[in-house]
């Protein structure tokens, strides 16, 4: 049916319009604004054009956080991706068994990340914690740290916390996926004589490519905005070991009362994901018409 | 080809007669929607209660249960005399406070009418930004009498008063186990060696010689901040720290080389760099580390969550060969700030006027915290630890400011940065040294 008069489809999409200009578009160009000036966030706003950016290219803190990320990212698509693919495939495979183990695996996606910070937080605390207290009574002590104080351990043991965190949370998608691949295909395999293994690894993971693809998309952007974890277990440190770009962010604009620099960072912050993301975007496209 | 080509070039006509009515369309759906967010933010950022109404706000980090207690307390008593009125408090981790906290709550459309804040150079910011009424109309009328009139004179920025004064804290003393100590046969340190020299003896009794919890840097950042003002003498440690000379000074590395004996010696908790200082008071609480140092909040928390634990304090100890004075304080004073975009400016002060009653002081003594109010002086229900902090902070020949508090956070935060590497064998002295005077220069 078509609307009587022009302006009507224009006016359905004003309340969306207004909420993504509220939540997206004014924020947006404001950041970019921001990053123009020297400024606390109350007093007189100086404009120094391009020099926030200038000096975040010379900020060694900043490429050090980037590194960090980077290297976050690379950790999570083992321990989240690659086990999340894992854990699908032994969801999926055994009889019986899938709804408890779903459920247990799935449980701390539900967790707020928050919750899932403190409770790490006592578990790798080096004088009261689990973590610790299990390697004493083993006889260890000598395995036993200050696993978020250390600037060796720190950053891996975020990494962990993050792959039993989100881990269900990729297993729930490829399991989906699984579930959804045609049962006459995998039959044929198995007529054919292919292992559980060989079935998994030849046929079921080529089919579902796709969802491997958005979940690596998944985790590489969401690496990028990462922040609770870090934030509640170890704020950055020790030493800025832990520090990531966001944490670095967050610092100097609640911490210092730098707006300015720290909406430059968040502008080259965002210009990285969404430049990732395209680039993901056009890849898999390219590949598609190939 | 000429066949479709008389179609198409029928809908490029179409679509060009229709474009500049849908980019109307567009336009307009944009500008309306700009429209309604206009609308919607029309008080952004504005601070200050809204005038019509009768709520007074106060805001501050987390003085403890008992003292929260006596807020609310307070709240109530005010609401009873002023018919109508509402108080709300809120009250927000320390942490949070200090650094997101209240500047979120001093942009919002219900910003608190009265908050809490340090002396220094946060209440210098506070009122370059305007946020901060001048008191001074008050002083003869609604304080009249309850401040000795010079606490005033440290409240003062620029000539004006600032900050209603409602308690010092000494934010730095050792706190010692006396059990401890005894058992060990030592008694507290009064100079920088004999506290490295005790650290070997509690060592081999299989406690650290001093807990620190450093995950946010400040706990370790004041304590070797007060360190290195006995190295560097206080002179110079607030000349450096106001940014009006450099780290890069002889007497400046003698002071991180002061930290580093310490760290070498053992005498800090392992755990220091991955435990917050709530975690670190809880390893002194639990007798799980011979000495804590922190401020003078310290008594009523431990009242309060370790009543059995028999404890004192002794100053910071003095360093061998340090320049000025050794028997110097770190402390600061705190109070209340009216906000200058406030309207109910009188109800605030009127309620500090009512929290610093003679009745409202002694259910703070209650709670073991001292108020600076007059009527507080000489109250026998003090606890003797904390009159004698306070009696510490009174007669201190040089008062010290915490760098956190009295001088430029990025200057505090690359000190505590450099502490902290010093302390956990990240850095030399030498390196330390050099970071500092590369980012504040």
């Amino acid at each position: 049916m078509k609307p009587t008069r022009s302006w009507v489809p224009y006016a359905f999409l004003l309340p969306a319009f207004a909420i993504f200009g509220f939540a997206v578009l004014v924020p947006m160009v404001l950041t970019v604004y921001y990053s123009t000036l020297e400024w606390d966030g109350y007093g007189e706003k100086k404009f120094v054009g391009v020099a926030n950016f200038v000096e975040l290219a010379h900020d060694s803190l900043m490429r050090a956080s980037f590194w960090h990320v980077l290297l976050y990212i690379a950790a999570t698509l083992v321990l989240e991706v690659a086990v999340g693919l894992l854990l699908a495939g032994l969801a999926t495979a055994g009889r019986g068994t899938r709804l408890w183990f779903r459920t247990a695996v799935f449980t701390p996606v539900m967790l707020p990340m928050v919750v899932v910070a403190l409770l790490w937080g006592f578990i790798y605390n080096p004088d009261f914690g689990l973590v610790n207290a299990a390697l004493r009574g083993l006889g260890l002590d000598s395995f036993a740290h200050a696993w978020l104080g250390e600037k060796q351990t720190a950053l891996w043991a975020i990494c962990l916390v993050s792959g039993w965190a989100f881990a269900g949370f990729f297993m729930t998608i490829f399991a989906a996926a699984l579930a959804s691949l045609p049962a006459e295909v995998l039959e044929a395999a198995r007529l054919e004589g292919a292992s559980e293994w060989r079935l998994f690894w030849a046929v079921k993971l080529p089919m579902i490519r796709g969802s491997v693809e958005v979940a690596v998309l998944l985790c590489v952007t969401g690496g990028f905005q990462g922040f609770d974890l870090f934030y509640v277990l170890t704020n950055g440190g020790p030493y800025h070991s832990t520090e990531i770009p966001t944490t670095y962010l967050v610092r100097e604009v609640f911490t210092n009362s730098n707006v300015g620099y720290g909406s430059a960072m968040a502008v080259v912050l965002t210009v990285i994901v969404v430049a990732l993301g395209w680039s993901f975007g056009r890849l898999r496209a390219r590949r598609e018409v190939v | 080809m000429n066949v479709n080509s008389v179609p198409n070039q029928q809908q490029h006509r179409a679509a060009r007669t229709l474009r500049p009515r849908r980019w109307g369309a567009v336009v307009a759906t944009l500008a309306l929607s700009l429209g309604v967010l206009t609308a919607c933010g029309g008080n952004g950022g504005g601070s200050g209660s809204d005038g019509g109404d009768k709520v007074l706000r106060l805001a501050m980090g987390s003085p403890g249960k008992a003292q929260m207690r006596v807020w609310e307390s307070i709240a109530d008593q005010f609401e009873k005399q002023n018919s109508g009125w509402t108080v709300e408090i809120n009250f927000m981790d320390d942490d949070q406070y200090q650094t997101v906290g209240l500047p979120n709550l001093l942009k919002g459309r219900q910003a608190p009418d009265l908050y809490f804040e340090w002396v220094g150079d946060r209440l210098a910011t506070r009122v370059e930004d305007g946020f901060a009424a001048d008191l001074t109309p008050y002083l003869d009328t609604t304080f009249k009498g309850i401040w000795n009139p010079s606490l005033f004179d440290k409240a003062a920025v620029d000539g004006k008063v600032a900050l209603i004064p409602h308690m010092a804290d000494v934010t730095t003393v050792l706190w010692y186990n006396k059990s401890l100590f005894a058992d060990n046969g030592l008694t507290p340190p009064a100079t920088m060696d004999e506290l490295i020299g005790e650290c070997a003896t509690f060592d081999k009794a299989g406690v650290p010689m001093i807990a620190l919890g450093n995950k946010d840097l400040w706990p370790a950042g004041n304590f070797f901040s007060m360190i290195a003002s006995r190295v560097v003498g206080p002179e110079l440690y607030d000349s450096t720290m106001r940014g009006e000379t450099s780290f890069d000074d002889p007497q400046w590395r003698a002071a991180f080389e002061q930290i580093k004996a310490i760290a070498d010696a053992g005498c800090v908790n392992d755990s220091a760099s991955a435990i917050n200082d709530n975690e670190g008071a809880q390893l002194f609480f639990q007798g799980k580390a011979a000495t804590h140092p922190i401020g003078s909040w310290l008594v009523s928390w431990a009242v309060d969550e370790a009543p059995k634990l028999d404890f004192d304090f002794v100053n910071i100890p003095a360093v061998t060969d340090g320049a000025g004075d050794q028997t110097s304080v770190m402390g600061v004073m705190t109070g209340y700030v009216i906000n200058e975009h406030s309207t109910h400016k009188d109800q605030a002060a009127a309620f500090m006027a009512l929290a610093n009653s003679p009745e409202n002081v002694d259910a703070f003594i209650g709670a073991e915290a001292v108020p600076l109010a007059l009527s507080a002086a000489d109250n026998p229900a003090i606890d003797d630890r904390t009159a004698r902090l306070n009696d510490l902070l009174a007669t201190a020949g040089t008062i010290i400011s915490p760098p956190d508090t009295g001088y430029d956070i990025e200057r505090a935060d690359a000190l505590y940065q450099a502490i902290s590497q010093v302390l956990g064998g990240e850095a030399t002295p030498e390196k330390a040294v050099d970071m500092l005077v590369e980012e504040t220069s």
